[in-house]
């Protein structure tokens, strides 16, 4: 394993990797390490480069070394109040490792949580960046102010990107102040088409949902210690000020009443319940079973669900307004099944975050791409890493 | 922005204030959202800007106009839209009005062309051809269709498609001279008779000088005023035009000097925006600018006077009036509020169609020269007066009263005309039955 | 007319064969499509950047995402430079055209195709105008919420090649935080589609790239966006200050508080006095600087909201506080900030600038901006979203004084050269264009800058695509 302690280094390395042409595999802790390369690569990790290098609370910008821990990142914010609003979530649960994530990690992987219904994802967050590129030079992109459209965008273009383009050296991100209130209105009983209207009839309401989510009757009782009401429950999550959070939660109460009953849940049970969705507490459950992130669009996300019931063992939950299917399955992956039926219903993808060792290799990890933009993705590889050292075959 | 005049070229009047207005203007491009040809045609060159660029380049090139430039130019439809959107306050009114006036004096137009504007300068601003020409056309609409088969004489087709929904009205229902007031006499203004409305719908100034009787008001009807000349203001015939301004110019000064008047009354607002600029028109005509302008100063939208009077609050009447805003009062004459607080004050509902701002592809002449495009923007003006599920469309300009009457049922009539009938008038005779 | 800025030179096989390509183009499109007449050509020569102009070699306003296509395919096949235009409204240039280029209008494509409240995207032509999506969406309780202030008349297509911004920008991200997926016509011909109805596409994030991209690397034809549920309500409220570097500081407190109002603009006397003229809004002509700053919500999240700013604003011995009293009121507070731009031509013309400095440095970026501005013996009047810290001063002077105007130019670019030493940027939301295309280097290193013009040849090998805009014109290799 390679571990550069500055960025001068990690360019060294890489241009000597370039040179010899000898793949590298990007990694930060390797806690979100579910994708395989498709040769061996050695591996190269950020955690060498760690702390925080800017902080400026008042401006609410934040700029830190990608090796750095979220955990530490996360604690400097804690301590003025203030977060990163798209909720990185944390993989380690549901992929059963114990190492400590980078920030680099979240960035690279464009993690994001429940708020990225409105707040955002990871890379709507990240400002600029500094990495090394595959012929070895630092570059720099974006930078630390909110509005910049100076040149191209290779700050989006690097989040996401699994380790496949870059080396990220240096992260700046904005923040977000903490809300002083969470509160979370829970309608029970609802089926998934009709969480699924509910939510989104919540949502067009001028009442800033920050969350929106639903947990059917299999995996209800294992968020927050089972003290969700009775039968599947649909979640809305609102955040603010107290008094701006009491009269909201009211009137969504009072719309939502329509749908079935209705409950709150409190600050500290909502805190906890918004962090377990994040994690997906009910699959980390210590197995190997098949999980997978399905991204489509809201109101596909029940149709995708109870097609694929009927030809394949499967558990789900979804979050962001039903978008987002976190999906267990019992046996296999059923990967071809699973894309066919997105594809048909208008499109989105799917990426096989958990899979026994057995049956990864002949799956690929993400959505494969339509011909022209898998040519395209190549070309632009090509352009930031030409001797193709990078992370080979990640991204299928 | 940038021009490039020579010294020699500001000499002339007309293009150092057209310097002066195309200076204002940034290109900015706000101007392109909201005008009917380029929403219609999606193509810069029919949009405000497009248009002020090729005037630019044409007179400070100081070009003839060619075929391209007049295509472009003929498309406006003078709404003024523009103007109240710019920022910038480009005084587009004036600069296509030069533009047009340059038109006239260096391009010589194809044949059929010629003859169609030749025609309608010629009748339509004389009340008593205008009236014999609608007998006529009675005739010649069985051959609409086959005019419509030439493209040059499609405006042929147009003029007579829009005759018949207007049968000339009985001269005597024609006004003449002073009417009498009822009760004590609070004002004396003079209002406008025109040409094309007084055959088409003299109803409207009926209406009108009955309810101002009602309110005190002495109306006259000086002997020998006429066409205020937007009609051939607007196809460049400035020579025409600035001779109808004149005469009337003489006709109401006469008025002036002798009992004095407080307003000259125009109920049909397109001639209102022009007689509000007979000021500018004739400001190089050391004889008349003075008066002129004085009558411009006191030339008054029907509606905008109505307000002065302080018009009692009536009972609401259930009933729902769609009003539509012409250019010329909205763009042209800025007066947007006035028609719909009196409505609202005499008891209607008043209900505001969507794209209010948009032409309804009347303007003048051009729903006869440009009917392409004209049909197109009523059919949209009619659409969007339609949703709004209104008994009975209100506006205060003859021309639009024409278009959008001959692309739908509900029945259209002119502001003043409701008013009236709210104020202890008759009922419009197109709501009755 | 200054000219600083220079074009490419124009390919002279292209211009040899021009007879050739309009004929061509004119048997790909019907005839009505094809603009090659001089002079109905002229007035494609600009955009809002109006200081520099070039004829195109024709004008093409197709209707379909094939017809686009089929031009592109063309072009690229002979070599012809495209350079893209929406409304053209763009302040950098962009959409400015050269001898040998054929400018590629979307001005036809202008339909709103889908609105889907159920996920709450609307899918439009590329020719849509920003503000007609929230005019379509608005009465259902919906809004798109990128608001820049040419909002009228810019079109979708537009807001995507430039990242558009806008004053609400603070609360509700710029074009590339709301762009779902966009129908991408390449360079070649081909059509792709990325993103949709879903979030995060699958695979790199084409459409962050595209978004920004000035047209260099494919012609949008159609954009799905996301639609925000409109909030209960919103209430500008006017802060009249002494002096821009008060209301600057005030500025940096409010956000600092933690407090996000959803717009906070500022406007210096020159500023005010021009938008007033205009728009008759009812801003305080007797103050220094002006902060329009909304809030949105309830009516009690708004006062409770409000007293905090309020608060703030006392610190920092603000004149004048004014609260709006009904939406016609907000509405002309806004017609009047929005319009700033334009209005400014009543009195000069101008040049606008776009740096973006972080907020901590805006007190003294203003100070040193009229330093520079005097220093040149200029007239500057600032109007800007303050919240994100996107400057615009807008650098007045005559454009038939050529010397006036190569000064204005000098002294913009020193003022975006201050923006970048500042930790800012330099351009926010207008995009480098032409106009700030020379000052690449300044914010960064030749490695950087061959950076992204290697990723943009992943897209046009050639520099078919509004070639001479944004990458300096030394160095392209």
């Amino acid at each position: 394993m390679l571990i550069p302690n500055s960025e001068t280094d990690a360019a060294y390395v890489i241009r000597n990797a370039a040179a010899d042409n000898k793949p590298l595999s990007i990694c930060g802790a390797d806690t979100r390490g579910f994708a395989r390369l498709n040769k061996p690569a050695e591996p190269i990790s950020s955690r060498g480069l760690s702390g925080i290098v800017d902080y400026d609370p008042a401006e609410m910008v934040m700029t830190v070394k990608s090796g750095t821990p979220v955990s530490e990142v996360e604690a400097a914010l804690a301590a003025n109040r203030q977060m990163m609003a798209f909720e990185p979530m944390d993989h380690r649960g549901i992929l059963g490792n114990k190492g400590e994530p980078t920030i680099g990690g979240v960035f690279a992987a464009n993690v994001s949580g429940p708020r990225r219904l409105i707040a955002g994802a990871a890379r709507d967050s990240l400002l600029g960046i500094r990495f090394v590129n595959g012929r070895g030079e630092i570059i720099r992109a974006g930078g630390r102010v909110m509005k910049n459209v100076t040149g191209l965008d290779l700050v989006k273009l690097l989040a996401g990107s699994q380790g496949t383009l870059g080396f990220l050296t240096e992260v700046t991100f904005r923040v977000l102040p903490v809300p002083p209130m969470t509160e979370t209105i829970v309608i029970s009983g609802l089926d998934d088409e009709t969480a699924a209207k509910a939510m989104a009839a919540a949502i067009a309401l001028p009442v800033e949902i920050s969350g929106a989510a639903h947990l059917p009757q299999t995996v209800r009782s294992r968020f927050i210690d089972g003290v969700l009401p009775e039968g599947e429950a649909t979640v809305l999550r609102l955040e603010g000020l107290t008094a701006s959070v009491d009269v909201r939660s009211q009137k969504l109460a009072a719309v939502m009443g329509a749908f079935g009953p209705v409950g709150k849940l409190g600050m500290e049970n909502s805190l906890m319940l918004w962090r377990q969705i994040r994690d997906v507490a009910p699959y980390a459950d210590g197995t190997e079973k098949p999980l997978w992130r399905v991204s489509v669009a809201p109101s596909a996300g029940y149709h995708l669900v109870s097609a694929l019931r009927l030809e394949a063992g499967i558990d789900a939950f979804y979050d962001w307004q039903g978008g987002l299917v976190w999906m267990r399955m019992e046996a296999d992956p059923e990967a071809e099944l699973l894309r066919r039926y997105i594809r048909a219903l208008g499109g989105g993808h799917a990426t096989l975050i958990r899979a026994s060792e057995a049956g990864r290799p002949q799956i690929p990890t993400f959505e494969p791409l339509p011909d022209a933009i898998a040519a395209l993705s190549a070309r632009i590889k090509a352009k930031l890493d030409p001797a193709g050292i990078f992370s080979p075959g990640k991204l299928g | 922005m940038q021009t490039s005049f020579t010294p020699e070229q500001l000499e002339d009047p007309h293009v150092a204030e057209s310097e002066k207005i195309l200076r204002r203007c940034v290109h900015c491009g706000f101007c392109t959202a909201t005008c009917p040809t380029y929403l219609t045609l999606g193509n810069e060159l029919d949009s405000p800007r497009g248009r002020i660029y090729l005037i630019k380049d044409m007179l400070e090139n100081g070009r003839a106009a060619d075929e391209q430039v007049v295509t472009h130019i003929d498309r406006c439809l003078s709404c003024l839209s523009c103007v109240t959107t710019c920022p910038s306050g480009v005084d587009y009114m004036h600069l296509v009005d030069h533009a047009r006036v340059h038109i006239e004096n260096t391009y010589r137009r194809p044949l059929a062309d010629r003859l169609v504007r030749g025609l309608l300068a010629a009748v339509l601003p004389y009340p008593a051809r205008f009236r014999t020409a609608l007998t006529l056309a009675k005739f010649g609409r069985p051959f609409a269709p086959l005019l419509k088969q030439v493209k040059a004489l499609r405006p042929l087709a147009a003029m007579l498609d829009l005759a018949p929904q207007a049968a000339a009205a009985p001269q005597s229902s024609v006004l003449r001279g002073a009417q009498p007031v009822l009760g004590i006499r609070r004002g004396r203004v003079a209002i406008l008779s025109g040409c094309a409305q007084s055959v088409l719908d003299p109803g409207i100034n009926l209406a009108t000088v009955r309810l101002l009787a009602r309110f005190g008001v002495e109306v006259v009807v000086p002997e020998g005023e006429g066409c205020c000349g937007a009609l051939v203001h607007h196809m460049g015939r400035e020579d025409e035009a600035l001779g109808f301004a004149r005469r009337n110019v003489d006709v109401w000064m006469r008025e002036i000097d002798n009992k004095g008047l407080d307003a000259i009354i125009i109920t049909a607002s397109g001639c209102g925006t022009t007689i509000k600029d007979y000021g500018h028109m004739l400001r190089l005509d050391p004889d008349y600018a003075e008066k002129a302008a004085k009558v411009s100063a006191l030339a008054s939208d029907i509606t905008e006077y109505l307000t002065t009077l302080d018009l009692p609050r009536q009972e609401p009447k259930r009933l729902n009036v769609a009003y539509h805003s012409a250019c010329s009062m909205q763009h042209g004459q800025k007066i947007t509020v006035a028609p719909k607080l009196l409505l609202k004050n005499a008891g209607f509902t008043v209900r505001d169609p969507a794209e209010g701002h948009l032409c309804c592809g009347s303007a003048g002449t051009y729903n006869i020269l440009q009917p392409e495009i004209s049909s197109e923007l009523k059919a949209r003006k009619v659409k969007n007066i339609e949703a709004t599920k209104p008994d009975v469309i209100a506006t205060g300009n003859i021309g639009c009263m024409t278009q959008i009457g001959s692309g739908t049922a509900i029945p259209i009539v002119h502001t003043v005309e409701l008013l009236d009938w709210a104020y202890g008038g008759e009922k419009p005779g197109k709501l009755k039955g | 007319m200054p000219e600083a800025i220079q074009f490419l030179l124009p390919r002279p096989e292209v211009l040899a064969r021009r007879s050739i390509i309009i004929d061509d183009l004119c048997g790909l499109l019907p005839a009505d499509c094809v603009i090659h007449e001089a002079r109905e050509l002229v007035p494609f020569e600009t955009d809002a950047f109006v200081s520099y102009r070039r004829m195109p070699l024709a004008v093409v306003l197709p209707r379909t995402t094939s017809q686009v296509a089929a031009v592109m395919k063309y072009c690229h096949r002979n070599s012809i430079p495209v350079v893209p235009r929406g409304a053209g409204t763009s302040l950098s240039g962009g959409a400015i055209p050269q001898e040998d280029a054929v400018v590629l209008g979307l001005s036809r494509m202008a339909r709103i195709i889908e609105i889907d409240y159920a996920n709450r995207t609307a899918t439009v032509q590329a020719g849509v105008t920003n503000l007609s999506i929230s005019e379509a969406v608005g009465i259902d309780g919906f809004f798109y919420a990128p608001d820049p202030s040419s909002q009228l008349a810019c079109t979708i297509g537009g807001n995507i090649g430039m990242n558009s911004g806008g004053a609400h920008c603070l609360k509700y991200g710029v074009t590339t935080n709301n762009l779902l997926g966009v129908k991408l016509v390449l360079v070649d011909g081909e059509v792709i589609e990325i993103g949709g109805k879903h979030l995060d596409a699958a695979g790199y994030d084409l459409l962050g790239l595209v978004c920004g991209s000035e047209g260099q690397l494919g012609i949008v034809t159609e954009a799905t966006v996301r639609l925000i549920a409109k909030p209960e309500g919103a209430r500008p409220v006017l802060f009249g200050f002494e002096t821009s570097e008060e209301a600057g500081a005030c500025v940096a407190d409010i956000i600092a508080s933690g407090i996000i109002p959803v717009a906070i603009e500022f406007m210096d006397k020159p500023a005010i006095e021009i938008c007033e003229a205009f728009a008759k809004a009812g801003y305080p002509l007797d103050v220094g600087a002006l902060l329009i700053v909304e809030v949105e919500g309830s009516e009690a999240e708004m006062d409770a909201m409000l007293e905090n700013i309020v608060g703030i604003a006392r610190r920092h011995a603000v004149l004048t506080v004014r609260e709006c009293q009904s939406a016609t009121e907000a509405a002309l507070i806004w017609k009047g900030r929005k319009s700033a731009f334009g209005a400014t031509g009543r009195i000069a013309d101008y040049i606008c600038m776009d740096g973006t400095v972080p907020l901590s440095k805006l007190s003294y970026v203003l100070k040193q901006t009229s330093e520079i501005i005097d220093r040149f013996g200029l007239r500057v009047a600032n109007v800007f979203h303050a919240g994100d810290g996107n400057m615009h001063p807008l650098i007045l002077f005559n454009a038939n004084d050529p010397e006036e105007a190569m000064k204005a130019e000098e002294a913009g670019n020193e003022i975006l050269k201050l923006c970048v030493d500042a930790g800012g940027c330099l351009t926010g939301e207008h995009g480098v264009g032409i106009e700030k295309r020379d000052l690449m280097r300044h914010q960064y290193t030749d490695a950087e800058l061959a950076q992204q013009m290697a990723v943009r040849a992943a897209f046009d090998e050639d520099w078919i695509l509004n070639p001479s805009k944004v990458f300096p014109l030394e160095g392209r290799g």
